[in-house]
């Protein structure tokens, strides 16, 4: 009686789906998200509005103006970004004056200071000293600054305008305006907007699988050391009872997956609004999300994807649960399921810069990582497929086939094995159990 | 028809045979007790019979069945190995168990309230199992057993862990089920309650069959009668008697146990000649002592081969 399997599906999603934890994690997993990638514009607006006192200590006596000029960036309270004071201070002194500003700096009274030497435009180095020397786009910004007075210093040695290479070199400056060629023509895209799409989504795909194949693990678990697992076997086949609880506890995934998909549109449609009305107002988070495209195929493929791959490591999970006897002994045996699940994200990265190429291609038809790293690939391509896209779905399909039979091979002799845990060679040779 | 039949059933896992060659039936209506120490092949067979695991060989048919997922509602099943969803509530866990039994809702929720209620646990029902002691969960499970009103009824040490009046709730059940035409298997290793209430009787050792027959007929072909004698006087006639193989005075009374074709009215006769007699029984050995003795001469008997 086929049938039998829908009170296992019932069951196991409703019980769930009733839980403070369901309802409240769903409705703050879109908001943990955005506020992680909001976070991090926020928080870079955030942490930097204090201004920087520096000592300029020019030995040459004709840095210093330009530098000042070339560094007015002020801050969004209109102070200066960087205060620089003019140091004069005689070579025979420079040691001793040194220590006292390191005192400064040491007590907060300073941030840094340069000193440059007389010798500038020969030496090519300045000694820059600071609390923190970790903020790239000071050092940079610093850099720069200097490289083009010494330049410009140099360019007139050799009797050469400054002024007017430099006009030069910015009317002959060359803007990309990047688009995708598409079958269809071609479709204007910025890079980082589809990094970061990806990015949102492959990280959704990557929290359901391994939250719902937890799920799915502790709630074997919880019928093996409970003892309730013969009670049901007493009623129905081992395949039913393990089928009832994929399916179950997938539909609750998709549930959330669903809900987080819509509040995710509706970010989309009003979150200029909402952010602007929160106070947030960054531009380039705002032009970031005005570019965000979601096209029907990702969705297409992420549902796909989302379900394969939850199938997939679903059985896993459960021969994982049948083959322990508590939850911690399931914390520890799921680690290197969790460190493969893990490796695959680590790789979205790279896979997503060069989607194109054949490692790419072949990575991305590992079982493991197709429902990430090939996702990734489509969504970072879209709208193009990338090669080997439908040729994925039906290769998980095979692999997935294969993982569940051999799952539920070792589910099956597993759930009613207490006491010790068997060795992994027990486990295999449960497969071969009639 | 016999309500199960179950025929050279054998069992190993890797090297060692859980169960070795096990043949018997169960009529309707009966009560059948298996028996055995523990780690007997016990659980194991009765797991064959639920179809739980796959015998290696052998079969088993469950009303003229051998197709047995088609059995799998005629019968309920009360494992040793027992627990319920900690988190769920008994009304909702008992739809759950009978919805896997394939009764139609209408029905089930008919049948949970008249439970609920001839058990007096109606304010149960929208408890959380977590929130009973084990013996109230022990009760709630045992209704999930029998709700759908199974024509065997697999009930694996039923009474562990209840008190003698849960006991005997559950005693009446079953004798009524039986009335009903439920056939009853009933493991346990409790011997005075597989006595009072089995029919039949299977002892099974180190996964082989020992014993098996009616419990009166096995009684009546095991072992030798004893004679339990209260009374007044010189036990003197205890040592003279050719009847009596040996004795044990109680204080209180006597427990004796007659040579092999002895005559208890002999003794009877001799007991009353110097004695006021207050009892004079002629027990049948109980079934602990054919178990103990069964069990240990088999054990000794396969150590010395």
């Amino acid at each position: 009686m086929k049938w039998k399997i829908f009170a296992i599906i019932k069951r196991e999603f409703i019980t769930r789906a009733k839980t403070k934890g369901f309802i409240i994690g769903t409705l703050l997993f879109p908001l943990l998200l955005i506020f992680i990638f909001a976070g991090i514009f926020i928080f870079s607006a955030l942490v930097k509005p204090s201004s920087r006192t520096y000592y300029v200590i020019d030995q040459t006596g004709i840095v210093y103006n330009e530098f000042v000029r070339m560094l007015p960036d002020t801050l969004k309270n209109g102070d200066l970004k960087y205060r620089f004071i003019d140091k004069t201070i005689a070579p025979e002194e420079l040691d001793a004056r040194l220590a006292e500003f390191q005192k400064q700096v040491f007590n907060k009274e300073i941030y840094g200071y340069l000193v440059i030497p007389a010798d500038l435009l020969e030496s090519r180095e300045v000694r820059f000293s600071a609390r923190n020397v970790s903020d790239f786009d000071e050092l940079s910004e610093f850099e720069r600054a200097l490289s083009r007075i010494v330049t410009n210093h140099r360019l007139e040695q050799m009797g050469l305008s400054a002024s007017e290479i430099r006009e030069q070199f910015d009317q002959g400056h060359v803007n990309l305006v990047s688009s995708q060629v598409t079958a269809t023509g071609e479709v204007q895209k910025s890079a980082g907007a589809s990094f970061i799409l990806t990015y949102i989504l492959a990280y959704i795909l990557l929290i359901l699988t391994m939250v719902y194949g937890q799920i799915l693990m502790r709630s074997v678990i919880e019928e093996k050391s409970q003892r309730i697992t013969e009670t049901i076997l007493s009623s129905i086949s081992p395949m039913q009872l393990l089928g009832g609880k994929i399916i179950g506890i997938c539909l609750l995934g998709m549930t959330q997956l669903f809900i987080v998909g819509l509040m995710l549109l509706a970010l989309v449609a009003y979150g200029e609004t909402l952010l602007v009305g929160f106070g947030v107002n960054i531009g380039e988070l705002l032009e970031i999300m005005r570019e965000i495209n979601f096209s029907a195929t990702i969705f297409g493929f992420m549902l796909y994807y989302f379900i394969i791959g939850f199938v997939f490591f679903a059985g896993l999970f459960a021969a994982v649960g049948a083959i322990v006897n508590s939850e911690d002994e399931g914390q520890q045996f799921q680690m290197p399921l969790i460190i493969i699940i893990m490796i695959g994200y680590f790789m979205v990265f790279t896979v997503t810069k060069n989607p194109d190429t054949s490692s790419a291609f072949w990575i991305s038809m590992i079982p493991f990582y197709t429902p990430l790293l090939m996702f990734a690939r489509i969504a970072v391509s879209d709208p193009v497929l990338p090669s080997g896209a439908y040729l994925s779905i039906f290769t998980m399909l095979g692999f997935t086939a294969l993982t569940i039979w051999i799952s539920s091979r070792i589910y099956r002799v597993g759930i009613l094995m207490y006491g010790k845990k068997p060795s992994l060679k027990e486990a295999v040779r449960w497969i071969r159990y009639k | 028809m016999k309500t199960l039949e179950v025929q050279k059933i054998r069992k190993s896992f890797g090297a060692f045979v859980a169960v070795d060659d096990v043949s018997f039936t169960v009529d309707e209506s009966c009560v059948f007790g298996i028996i055995g120490p523990n780690g007997a092949g016990k659980t194991t067979t009765l797991r064959m019979v639920m179809n739980i695991i796959a015998p290696d060989a052998g079969t088993v048919a469950i009303l003229g069945n051998t197709e047995r997922s088609r059995s799998a509602d005629l019968i309920g099943y009360l494992p040793e190995e027992r627990g319920l969803y900690r988190k769920m509530k008994v009304g909702d866990l008992l739809t759950f168990m009978m919805d896997l039994k394939a009764m139609p809702r209408r029905e089930s929720r008919k049948a949970i309230d008249i439970w609920l209620q001839r058990l007096d646990i109606t304010e149960w029902k929208h408890k959380k199992i977590e929130e009973l002691s084990k013996g109230m969960q022990q009760k709630v499970q045992f209704l999930g057993t029998i709700m759908h009103k199974p024509r065997l009824l697999i009930l694996d040490e039923p009474f562990g862990g209840l008190d003698p009046i849960n006991v005997n709730v559950i005693k009446e059940i079953m004798l009524e089920l039986k009335k009903e035409g439920t056939s009853i298997i009933f493991s346990t290793h409790v011997m005075e309650s597989a006595e009072k209430l089995c029919d039949e009787i299977f002892l099974i050792n180190k996964g082989r069959q020992l014993l098996y027959g009616k419990l009166g007929e096995i009684k009546k072909s095991y072992g030798s009668e004893n004679v339990l004698i209260e009374f007044e006087g010189s036990d003197e006639f205890l040592k003279t008697s050719q009847q009596i193989k040996k004795f044990d005075n109680y204080g209180n009374y006597v427990e004796a146990q007659l040579v092999k074709n002895a005559d208890p009215q002999q003794l009877l006769r001799e007991a009353m000649q110097n004695n006021a007699i207050r009892r004079f029984e002629i027990k049948s050995p109980s079934l602990n002592d054919i178990f103990i003795e069964a069990v240990n001469n088999s054990n000794s008997g396969r150590s010395e081969s």
